[in-house]
């Protein structure tokens, strides 16, 4: 194959590892944000995009008031970070093409790879299934049922084994791997 | 599996829109409802009809069909009211506090959350006077306040406090229309 990593000449073999190094400061930060607005539970990521419980499954016929006593403790609350569907729609818009490109870039380093092709094909599914099943998972939480934050967890794993996979083996590959391979 | 998902959600939300908190809601409570000590959290359950009647008034009416107020009194005497009303924009959302007189006109406006990328926007369009120009609106009038900072301010500020003046809109609209005519 012409496109091989292991055999690359050494700008390109940086151009990769920078590359995985950007994008995994990125994934670093990522984990920090999720911690500040989304928390780290289904039960969280549920509340995050699927509102509140709502304390009435349908509007009412007539308008209803209800009231309650509230406490200064209780307006310094933290808040959930709510994700309504605008804001969903925004989201998707602006996230979806990102990561398409994030993982048509890591898709490129796995074809660069020594893989067999069925491995490489599983990567490059599982590269581009991670972002679709994450944000499926958060429209189906809003829409349909709390309990499909799961699939936006294990989305959201899947992208990180994703990126965790590639970079090892890229690395591993470029940098440490020198038996059968002609220089 | 329970590890398992945790671990997830640290690469889970990449996407989560950054939003800083400006003023805290305590403070902003403290500021639209001055001398209160005792409060009164007021929920309305939109039916649809007047879910789609505020739609048709704003452009706007809440997900999950409720609208919450928060009203105070100093020794028993009411000093107003306020809601929070959030405005998403392709940049992200902002929220802004919207206290009430007890005679029904904007005591004031305190912006209390935006994100990362605006921040730098509504504190040139706040430092510019954006928020005094809601005091005294009372349901039925129009936030201007873009219009009034076009000549002052830079058009990241103005575009800003356009949405602004959206919160604003919807804080009129709904306490105009369900704060004090639907009984609890």
């Amino acid at each position: 194959m012409l496109y091989d990593l292991r055999r690359a000449d050494l700008p390109i073999k940086w151009l990769v590892t920078c590359l995985l190094a950007t994008l995994g400061i990125s994934y670093v930060f990522g984990a920090l944000m999720v911690s500040l607005y989304a928390g780290f539970t289904p039960e969280r990521v549920a509340a995050t995009y699927g509102g509140r419980a709502m304390p009435m499954p349908m509007p009412p016929e007539t308008t209803m008031v209800m009231e309650h006593p509230m406490s200064m403790t209780e307006f310094a609350k933290p808040e959930v970070h709510e994700v309504d569907t605008n804001l969903l729609i925004q989201d998707t818009h602006v996230h979806v093409p990102m990561y398409g490109v994030i993982a048509a870039a890591l898709s490129l380093v796995v074809a660069g790879l020594s893989l067999s092709q069925g491995w490489a094909l599983a990567l490059i599914t599982l590269l581009f299934s991670a972002p679709w099943l994450d944000f499926a998972g958060m429209w189906l939480t809003k829409f349909v049922s709390g309990r499909f934050a799961a699939f936006t967890l294990i989305g959201g794993w899947a992208m990180g084994l994703g990126y965790v996979a590639v970079a090892a083996l890229a690395i591993q590959q470029m940098w440490f791997r020198t038996r059968g391979v002609d220089r | 599996m329970n590890l398992l998902l945790r671990g997830a959600a640290i690469a889970a939300v990449l996407h989560v829109t950054p939003a800083v908190v400006l003023v805290k809601r305590p403070d902003a409570v403290q500021t639209l409802l001055p001398g209160a000590d005792s409060y009164l959290a007021r929920e309305v359950h939109l039916s649809d009809p007047d879910a789609h009647r505020l739609h048709q008034l704003v452009d706007w009416s809440p997900d999950d069909g409720v609208l919450t107020f928060y009203s105070g009194k100093a020794g028993g005497t009411g000093v107003g009211a306020l809601t929070f009303a959030r405005v998403d924009t392709p940049h992200g959302p902002i929220e802004v506090a919207v206290g009430f007189t007890p005679q029904g006109a904007v005591r004031g406006v305190v912006v209390t959350k935006a994100t990362v990328e605006m921040k730098a926007w509504v504190l040139e369009a706040v430092g510019a006077g954006l928020v005094e120009r809601y005091r005294g609106l009372k349901p039925g009038d129009v936030p201007a306040g873009a219009a009034a900072l076009a000549e002052h301010t830079g058009k990241l500020a103005v575009y800003v406090a356009g949405e602004v003046d959206k919160g604003v809109a919807r804080a009129l609209a709904a306490y105009g229309a369900f704060y004090n005519h639907v009984r609890a």
